[in-house]
C-alpha cells in the first residue's frame, strides 16, 4: 500500500504494560468511529506494514492497542513513535458542505464581493481555531475556518466560496 | 493569582469603544488590535479581530466559546502552526 493512498490515523505514544500493548493517540475528529478497527498500517522505515489488532480499548482520543504477534514489551518498544495509517477509502464519507482539510488543497477561493482571491496553499490546524492559508499575489492570506466565513465547498469545481469580513484583505496588502 | 473580581475583566478601552461603535452601527469589519491581553467579552462574538502576534496580524473570528479567554490565546507567536496532512480532520 502506497502512503499517498492512506491517511494518518495517529501514532504510537508508548508501551503499556509488559504484554506488548501500546498507547496510541488517534489524531482524528471522531475517535469512536475507529473503535471496531481490525487492522492498521504501521509506518516502519518509511514503509507501511500491516498489523492486525487483537484488542483496542478507547479512552478519549487515546487507545490501548494490542497488535497480533506483538507479545512482549521489547517488541512493543520497537513500535514507539511510529505513525498509524489507514487507506483513504476507510475515511467516513462526508455530505453536503463538509470537507476534509486535505481535500481542499489547491482549491480556488472565491469571495462573495471580491471574486477570486487565490488558491488554498495550506491549512493550519490548532486547538484554538483553524486557518486557511490562501496564496494571494504571492502573499499569504489567513482566513479563519468558520461556518460564517466558509460558505460552501464545491468538490466538482474545486472552489471554496467565502464571505471575507470587510477589511481582511487590506490587512495583508498594507 | 487571579484578577480581582472587583475590577472586572480587563479590556483595552479603545478596543471596547471600537466594538461598541460597530455593534451600534451593525457593521462587522475587521478590528486591528495589538491588545493581546484583552479579555473576550460577550459583545465581541461575531466580530473578526486581527490580533498582532509580534510579526503579523492573525485573523480571529470570535465565537461564543471564546468568551472569557484572552485575544492573544488565538494568535500564536511561534512560526509552526502544524501542517494538516491527510487526516480524518475537517469541517463537520
Amino acid at each position: 500500500m502506497n502512503i499517498d493512498e492512506c491517511f494518518q490515523l495517529g501514532y504510537i505514544i508508548k508501551k503499556h504494560g509488559l504484554k506488548g500493548e501500546v498507547n496510541v493517540l488517534l489524531d482524528v475528529d471522531d475517535p469512536q468511529y475507529y473503535q471496531e478497527l481490525e487492522s492498521v498500517f504501521v509506518e516502519i522505515n518509511k514503509k507501511l506494514v500491516p498489523f492486525f489488532i487483537d484488542s483496542l480499548s478507547l479512552k478519549g482520543n487515546k487507545a490501548v492497542v494490542k497488535f497480533e504477534d506483538v507479545d512482549t514489551a521489547e517488541l512493543a518498544d520497537e513500535l514507539i513513535g511510529n505513525s498509524l495509517f489507514l487507506p483513504l477509502a476507510v475515511l467516513p464519507k462526508l455530505s453536503g458542505n463538509q470537507f476534509y482539510f486535505h481535500e481542499i488543497m489547491g482549491y480556488e477561493v472565491i469571495d462573495e464581493t471580491q471574486g477570486s482571491i487565490g488558491e488554498v496553499k495550506d491549512v493550519y490546524a490548532s486547538p484554538q481555531q483553524d486557518l486557511l492559508a490562501v496564496d494571494f499575489n504571492q502573499k499569504e492570506i489567513l482566513v479563519p475556518i468558520n461556518d460564517e466565513i466558509i460558505l460552501s465547498v464545491s468538490h466538482e469545481e474545486k472552489k471554496v466560496k467565502v464571505s471575507l469580513p470587510e477589511g481582511l484583505l487590506d490587512i495583508y496588502l498594507e | 493569582m487571579a484578577r480581582s473580581l472587583k475590577k472586572g475583566p480587563y479590556i483595552d478601552f479603545r478596543l471596547d469603544k471600537k466594538v461598541d461603535a460597530m455593534n451600534d452601527s451593525g457593521k462587522k469589519s475587521v478590528i486591528k488590535t495589538w491588545s493581546r491581553r484583552s479579555m473576550i467579552s460577550p459583545d465581541f462574538v461575531g466580530h473578526t479581530f486581527a490580533v498582532h502576534n509580534g510579526n503579523k496580524f492573525i485573523p480571529v473570528y470570535v465565537t461564543e466559546n471564546m468568551v472569557g479567554h484572552k485575544l492573544g490565546e488565538f494568535a500564536p507567536t511561534r512560526n509552526f502552526r502544524g501542517h494538516v496532512g491527510k487526516k480524518d480532520k475537517g469541517k463537520r
